[in-house]
């Protein structure tokens, strides 16, 4: 019924619906990783990243304005993000993972509400920069150049995490505190920062989900919601905490959803949750290890 | 004796004075429920700052000597909330009658609710058509345009275009799928060789359509009906541009040419997809719809919606029927709502008597860019009467089992 053409088109768009999803993920299963904090809140950066995003296109003519934002609106939310750790979140790190996720759920309903305050309740657009509006034909097949865009940024992002934690001192600390935290203050390094930093990186990549899903959706309250909750099951289906293991649980999920849209549209919002629930019964604890 | 019969009458006369002023001194009193909150409050806050500004202009004169005040209540889109928030304005607020609400399966839960107390109902959003329809009553009226509405002015708009092999897309909820059962029914009656080939149904809210788009262009229909509501439009619009869709296939969906839709989007939204609404405040261009937009914008700063256009319909209906009814009085005021006719925007709209349902016309346009505006609005417009799109009395009483 298909031809080659839509079937690889259709790939493509998954792989890029992925690469967004990889990117909040990530940083939601970096900050369970170390912090062991079921962060609610999380969808909440992803939709100030995006609103922000907004903003700050609307303040300057042309592509600029989506470039700038790309990186400043992402900054922005980590700037949110270490005020709301060394205010409120450093304060709780011991308590019950239920309270956390209680006082997270609090957060994000207040972080909703000031969104509306700042933003109002009206729907926002972000248009794509010019180098990348518009649809080229692959293979006969039409597809959005911005997907291909993201396509590119995906694995340039999993390799500067790579980098960062691997191959910087703070990374290493980081990971070993995902470990085995108590080690690591025993060693005397100081571990509220370590944490402040690794909640501060995961919300920037939250930051830049919500900067890079901007010109793809429309901006409203309540975006937050829709993706939190894809996003937990891809970080427990990847094996909480592990970065590697937030991409292979995204591409699971955007792949399985765009091929369930092109072989059964009808009920194709059932297809990656089936794939969840595959993956959870041949493995409980997710595909890749878990550092819980 | 005597002293005692004029201690009586002093009594009576005093307690007779005392009962009138504080008639007098009552206030008609509105309870509003709609979703405050959430990505549906963008149409919620739309009617009630037209609400807001049509009680000012209407408490100048008054009703009934008195004024008509309004209190209002977060249904968080939620029928459980909705129906909580309800039944607090009924007992311990002791409103009048009920306005809201956007949500459908809110108010049908709240007209449920309106019919046991006997409470008048207005709904102003909610479009499912079971609301005046099926699921009517004595207690509940519509001001809103409902999907037996757009799905019969769809189906004469498509049938009068050469398209053949159909793809129906939308929103899996129960509003998404009564629009496109309403537009294919009577496409399917008025041009019988039309074929559906296929349906694509996300969930409410998917942000990324573009991989339902994709997958409808290798299916290669004639026309693609998309079937949706508030951000999904705007969704729409922006991954048909993304994919280029729409320059490969006509599209119909049926609030494209909402302004809520269009506006975010800009010069970036797609030309050319057609769309139908019961209001633009650009059409028709008459002194009371002028009238109606300069004061909102001077008011709001932004123009009204098709939200605002039903809260205005649905004050005055509501000031004229009590002025009518002589009373503050929910059984003479549903009498006096029955046929009643108020002067709109867009011309005289009538309360229908058998079913409680507003006569509104719907105008069907495609998506245009236009220099005066930084944004597309509907151009081509082509007006349907309200009673053309509308089901007749014998076919509501025959829905509602010949009550």
């Amino acid at each position: 019924m298909f031809g080659p053409a839509e079937l690889i088109s259709q790939l493509l768009v998954g792989i890029s619906r992925s690469m967004i999803l990889f990117i909040v993920c990530a940083g939601l299963s970096f900050v369970l990783g170390v912090l062991r904090v079921p962060n609610i809140a999380h969808g909440s950066l992803y939709m100030i990243g995006a609103f922000t995003t907004f903003s700050i296109t609307k303040m300057f003519a042309g592509s600029a304005g989506f470039w700038i934002a790309l990186i400043v609106a992402p900054l922005l939310v980590a700037v949110v993000s270490l005020v709301a750790e060394r205010a409120l979140f450093c304060h709780l790190y011991e308590r019950e993972h239920l309270m956390l996720l209680l006082f997270t759920f609090a957060i994000s309903l207040i972080l909703g509400d000031l969104v509306k305050i700042v933003w109002g309740a009206e729907y926002k657009s972000v248009s794509a920069p010019a180098l990348l509006k518009g649809s080229i034909s692959l293979f006969g097949a039409s597809f959005p150049r911005y997907n291909l865009f993201l396509i590119l940024v995906g694995p340039l992002v999993a390799i500067a995490i790579w980098l960062f934690t691997n191959k910087t001192k703070i990374g290493k600390i980081s990971r070993a505190a995902a470990v085995d935290r108590e080690m690591v203050g025993v060693l005397g390094i100081n571990v509220s920062w370590v944490f402040a930093i690794a909640f501060v990186i995961g919300c920037y990549l939250a930051g830049v989900g919500g900067a890079l899903v901007a010109p793809t959706v429309s901006i409203t309250l309540g975006m937050d919601h829709t993706l939190i909750i894809e996003a937990f099951l891809i970080v427990i289906i990847g094996g909480l905490g592990n970065m590697w293991g937030a991409l292979v649980g995204s591409l699971i999920f955007g792949i399985t959803h765009s091929f369930g849209v092109l072989f059964w549209p009808q009920f194709a919002i059932v297809f990656p949750y089936i794939a969840v629930v595959i993956v959870l019964l041949l493995r409980p604890k997710g595909l890749l290890k878990s550092v819980w | 004796m005597k002293k005692f019969t004029v201690w009586i009458l002093f009594l009576v006369t005093l307690f007779v004075l005392f009962l009138s002023n504080a008639n007098a001194q009552r206030t008609i009193k509105v309870g509003i429920l709609d979703p405050y909150t959430g990505p549906a409050a963008v149409f919620a806050n739309d009617a009630l700052n037209s609400f807001k500004l049509e009680l000012n202009e209407i408490n100048k004169k008054g009703v009934l000597g008195t004024k008509i005040e309004f209190t209002t209540r977060d249904t968080k889109f939620k029928v459980d909330v909705g129906l909580s928030a309800a039944k607090e304005l009924v007992m311990m607020e002791k409103v009048d009658l009920l306005v809201g609400t956007i949500n459908s399966a809110v108010s049908l839960a709240v007209s449920d609710y309106a019919k046991v107390e006997k409470i008048p109902f207005i709904v102003w959003i909610s479009k499912s058509e079971k609301i005046t329809g099926e699921k009517g009553h004595r207690y509940v009226f519509s001001t809103a345009e409902n999907t037996y509405m757009a799905g019969k002015t769809g189906g004469i708009a498509l049938s009068k275009k050469p398209f053949l092999k159909y793809w129906i897309a939308g929103d899996d909820y129960e509003y998404g799928h009564a629009i496109a059962d309403g537009i294919w029914r009577n496409l399917k009656a008025l041009k019988p060789k039309v074929e559906l080939i296929g349906q694509s149904w996300w969930k409410v809210g998917e942000p990324d359509l573009v991989p339902y788009l994709t997958s409808i262009l290798a299916a290669k229909p004639d026309a693609v009906i998309v079937c949706g509501g508030g951000a999904t439009m705007t969704n729409s619009l922006k991954a048909c541009k993304a994919t280029g869709f729409h320059e490969k296939i006509p599209v119909y969906m049926h609030t494209a040419t909402d302004h809520a839709v269009l506006k975010p989007l800009g010069k970036e939204a797609p030309e050319g997809v057609m769309g139908t609404m019961d209001y633009h405040f650009y059409h028709p261009d008459t002194l009371a719809n002028r009238a109606f937009v300069k004061a909102f914008q001077d008011a709001y700063g932004n123009p009204p919606g098709f939200p605002a256009f039903h809260a205005y319909v649905t004050a005055h209906l509501i000031a004229k029927a009590f002025a009518k009814a002589g009373a503050i009085d929910k059984e003479k005021f549903i009498n006096a709502m029955e046929g009643m006719k108020v002067d709109s925007p867009v011309g005289e709209i009538e309360m229908r008597a058998c079913d409680h349902q507003a006569v509104l016309p719907m105008f069907l346009g495609v998506t245009k860019k236009v220099p005066q505006y930084d944004f597309l609005i509907s151009s081509d417009i082509i007006t349907f009467s309200g009673k053309d799109i509308m089901p007749t009395c014998e076919e509501i009483k025959k829905v509602r089992g010949g009550s």
